[in-house]
């Protein structure tokens, strides 16, 4: 059995509009504290984990590299010792264009993090004022130069779509951007507005417009066509990867493979069990320091739950559904209307299919 | 023992809505103490929480005050136009009305419609000038004017604040001095006036009476003229104000009856009560009529599986509500549930509120309608349910209930009274100045133009100051059709409406403009379409949804996803299907939403 390890820095530089991850601006006098309790999480979890080979780590946030190169060195080395981490395992982590530069990169990679996944977000100025984001279209650009120059070769890049104020056309000159840097991997999400963020706020107000679900949608398949067409597989509805750099850990996610979550909020997976972590740093790092496990509350799937998952992550990856397990009568609409085709046994989504996802899925698990 | 007749007086009040009736009716509780300090509230006769939250009075009460050796019986009335044959059964009981005005605002529509009937009842009427402490009062104008509408004396005219107390006295004093006591033979055979009844979980149904002639006692057999039936007088009392038992009324008291029956229906409002067997009166007091309903409705539960726990509670509401009417009615687009007939559109709101609250029933309630009369080969068929209407105009003849309405309005605003009215199809009677500044208009109205909102439009063109009143008046020769509204092709019966042709694109208009806003957009594109017969008239569509997909779905995002995709599935499950569209239960309700003006009837 592979599973994956994910580790959460919840420190930010800000917060940005939009996010509504487990994440803080300001909390950085807790960075020592947190370094050790991860430690102690890792310690106090490792025995249960002691049967699995681990084959990917990530580390997302927040920030990870809000933190020092030395500390997530450390913090890798840890891992290593506790886990039986695979040769060839994908260590990634996530970076902000405005917390790296080739030295600290060049530490990175030495401490054994081989994969970059950066928070580019887009290349239009106005478009990262409309997501509060502080760098600039430039320093991503640096950034990446010095992801390539510390001699990176796995580097990913995230961009949104769809913010208040962005047409097709800068959308376009942002992946065309994309393109020109030529990163192994790239993530495009849809801008989705999460009420409980400032975001969210200035929408309910009226301040902000929401996205356009049809401009996103447009958006989404000029995403198809320039990222196709630029030699990236499209893998998963919002990842496209040079063959061979499909990121793993994220795969393991969607196959349903176990994963163990260390960090404030993360979340866990085994077994058909889920748990998660208390979400608050002060509230985590208390529980660890007591030498507790700081879950904070799970759940365990039952046949229903756990294919309702299997079904909608299925489709996520386009590796579709069985032909199988679907009555004909419930896949056939959606493979006569083109949301749906078959494959090698398989029902697979099309292009407009996978911006209707959540419609395949009610549809091909609906009830009697 | 009864009182002695020359020591009772029984009296309403008769005011438009916000004049101050309910106000005064407390002061006179007070001053006759019939309320100790302690136990007063504002509103004390208004018992159902639905009168105080919309500060009318549905159900008609009476209350006995005692005050220097007389029984004063002071009837409470409906304060609604929907109530108007309510009213005119309680006036029945009094021989003397306090006509009560508000000092700035003087006489309203519903004030004179009440006026007129207590005059027709030959009540003596009391006028009182109210809210004279008011900084916006104008007394002597109101005292011109009502001294010129009931041709007397001004200095009859009583000028108090039932807010301060100021007059209340002096008023009392006139009620007893003016008001003629009753009369009627005790030995003559029982004719009692059924003016409400309502009916009581514990006790059954409980009627409140106003005795003729003869003496009701408790344990006597007991018999109603219209229905028939037969059965023993369980208790008789008198509200002071709380219920309390007497041995038995005798002529000219008013209180109530426990009749020991356990329909309401057996007890209707104006019927009379006789002794059963051969004590019993050969003939009923005059004026009795069944409630008849004249505005339609079909109520459906949201949820199906509540269709019986529906009925259950139609019929116990019923039971209090002798106007309520309904039959079962089966949608395609909303399933089984019933054809509901209400007096207006008050009693409608007031029904599925208590339906919705009472017995806790989630409700879809179609577009209201009046009853039409459509001929087709020499026949006559009564039409109050859209679907009986032959689509496209299929008919020979067709007929509409009309009222007849009377408005007061500055006379600065007559021009747009004139013009809503005619806007509504009116046909003007009359018009003529009560003084210089006011105008009382007459005019023959469709009914189903002026019960929806009529009454909202009357207000905000005349910035509030126009009072409406009016009367059923019978039927006229209408060019009515009935709308469809087609979603994809497929006609939504809950959506279908009579109308009159001249209107039919507007309604046709303004339902697919609604709906296209409604209508979540689906897998395809959805036309909406309103039609006559075959004729659409007019549309608008619903573009095919594009994008419903969560964007990211990590590790940590599983759960909450499944758990939303579960949410969406549970929506889903909950809408109607109409052909192939998803229509969820919001778009019924808001779709057939009726900005009426009935909540805005009431005092604030």
């Amino acid at each position: 059995m592979t599973a994956g390890v994910y580790v959460h820095v919840p420190f930010c530089l800000t917060r940005c509009g939009y996010c509504d991850f487990n994440a803080y601006a300001g909390l950085d006098e807790l960075k020592p504290q947190y370094l050790r309790a991860l430690l102690g999480e890792i310690a106090l979890s490792a025995p249960a984990w002691s049967d699995v080979e681990v084959g990917s780590v990530f580390l997302g946030g927040g920030t990870p590299t809000t933190m020092t190169p030395g500390d997530l060195g450390s913090l890798l080395a840890e891992l290593r010792r506790a886990f039986d981490i695979a040769t060839d395992a994908e260590i990634t982590t996530e970076a902000n264009p405005d917390t790296v530069d080739e030295a600290s990169l060049s530490g990175l990679l030495a401490a054994g993090y081989t994969r970059l996944s950066m928070g580019a977000q887009s290349f239009d100025p106005a478009v990262l004022r409309a997501l509060e984001r502080v760098h600039s279209p430039d320093s991503v650009r640096q950034a990446f130069e010095a992801a390539r120059s510390a001699r990176y070769a796995n580097v990913n890049l995230d961009l949104i779509y769809g913010a208040d104020g962005e047409t097709l056309e800068s959308w376009e000159r942002s992946l065309a951007e994309t393109l020109a840097l030529a990163p192994e991997h790239v993530s495009a999400y849809a801008l989705t507005i999460e009420p409980a963020t400032a975001l969210g706020r200035a929408v309910a107000r009226g301040d902000v417009r929401a996205p356009d679900p049809d401009v996103q949608a447009d958006m989404f398949q000029l995403a198809c066509s320039m990222l196709g067409d630029g030699g990236y597989g499209h893998y998963e509805i919002s990842n496209w990867a040079k063959p061979g750099y499909e990121c793993r850990h994220n795969l393991g996610y969607w196959r349903r493979q176990p994963y163990l979550g260390l960090g404030a909020g993360a979340h866990s997976y085994r077994d058909d069990r889920r748990w998660w972590n208390v979400r608050p740093p002060e509230e985590y790092l208390a529980t660890v320091e007591r030498c507790e496990l700081p879950i904070g509350g799970s759940e365990t799937l039952d046949a229903a739950d756990a294919y309702l998952e299997e079904i909608f992550l299925r489709l996520r990856i386009l590796e579709g559904v069985p032909s199988s397990w679907i009555d004909d009568e419930r896949a056939e609409p959606y493979l006569e209307s083109g949301l749906l085709t078959e494959d090698d046994g398989s029902l697979v989504p099309t292009e407009r299919g996978m911006l209707l996802l959540n419609e395949l899925v009610l549809g091909l698990t609906a009830r009697e | 023992m009864t009182t002695d007749t020359s020591h009772i007086r029984n009296f309403c009040i008769v005011a438009h809505i916000d004049h101050g009736k309910s106000t005064l009716a407390d002061r006179l509780l007070e001053v006759t103490h019939t309320v100790a300090d302690r136990d007063m509230r504002a509103q004390y006769l208004d018992k159902m929480d639905l009168e105080r939250e919309r500060g009318i009075t549905i159900k008609a009460q009476s209350v006995r005050l005692a005050h220097e050796g007389y029984e004063l019986n002071l009837i409470d009335t409906p304060g609604h136009v929907d109530f108007t044959y309510e009213v005119s059964r309680s006036l029945e009981a009094c021989e003397g009305a306090v006509l009560l005005v508000d000092a700035a605002q003087g006489l309203e529509a519903q004030t004179l419609a009440n006026y007129h009937l207590a005059r027709d009842a030959g009540l003596v009427i009391v006028p009182a000038i109210n809210k004279i402490d008011l900084p916006a009062a104008e007394p002597e104008q109101r005292t011109k004017e009502l001294a010129n509408l009931l041709d007397c004396d001004p200095t009859d005219i009583l000028h108090i604040s039932a807010k301060s107390g100021e007059g209340v006295d002096e008023l009392l004093a006139a009620v007893i001095d003016r008001v003629p006591p009753p009369v009627g033979d005790p030995t003559k055979p029982l004719q009692a006036l059924i003016f409400d009844s309502m009916f009581d979980p514990y006790r059954g149904v409980i009627t409140y009476v106003r005795v003729q002639q003869g003496v009701l006692a408790s344990r006597a057999r007991i018999r109603m003229f219209a229905t028939r039936v037969e059965s023993e007088a369980e208790e008789t009392g008198v509200n002071a104000p709380e219920p309390t038992p007497v041995p038995e009324l005798g002529p000219g008291e008013v209180g109530y009856l426990v009749t020991g029956l356990k329909d309401v229906h057996h007890a209707k409002v104006g019927d009379t009560i006789t002794l059963a067997g051969k004590h019993g009166a050969t003939e009923p007091l005059p004026g009795y009529r069944e409630p008849k309903p004249m505005v339609w409705s079909g109520l459906f539960p949201a949820d199906g599986s509540d269709y019986a726990d529906m009925r259950d509670a139609l019929d116990k509401l019923k039971l209090s509500d002798a106007a309520l009417h309904f039959e079962p009615e089966t949608s395609r687009a909303l399933g089984f549930g019933f054809r509901c007939g209400f007096l207006g559109l008050l009693h409608m709101d007031i029904v599925k509120e208590r339906l919705e609250r009472e017995f806790d029933l989630e409700l879809i309630a179609t577009a209201p309608n009046v009853e039409f009369h459509v001929f087709r080969g020499g026949e006559m068929t009564t039409v109050h349910n859209p679907a009986d209407m032959p689509p496209g105009g299929d008919y020979d003849k067709a007929e509409e209930p009309v009222v007849f309405a009377t408005i007061i309005t500055p006379s600065d605003y007559l021009g747009a009274v004139l013009g809503l009215c005619q806007e509504r199809r009116g046909e003007l009677v009359d018009m003529s100045y009560l003084t210089p500044e006011r105008v009382e208009v007459h005019y023959v109205l469709p009914m189903a133009e002026i019960v929806f909102d009529f009454f909202d439009q009357l207000k905000s063109g005349t910035r509030g100051y126009a009072s409406l009143d009016y009367e059923p008046w019978g039927y006229q020769e209408a060019n009515l059709v009935r709308v469809d509204v087609l979603l994809h092709g497929e006609p939504v019966d809950a959506f279908s409406t009579i109308v009159h042709r001249d209107k039919s694109y507007t309604y046709g208009k303004q339902m697919v403009e609604r709906l296209k806003e409604l209508i979540p957009r689906q897998l395809f594109d959805v036309a909406v379409q309103a039609a006559i017969g075959s004729k659409v008239i007019a549309r608008e569509t619903v573009k095919a949804k594009r994008k419903d997909v969560l964007a990211k779905c990590y590790g940590g995002d599983i759960t909450r996803k499944r758990k939303l995709l579960e949410t969406q599935k549970k929506g889903k499950e909950r809408m109607r299907r109409v052909g192939r569209v998803d229509v969820p239960q919001e778009a019924f309700i808001k779709a057939l939403r009726v900005d009426d003006g009935s909540s805005a009837k009431g005092k604030k």
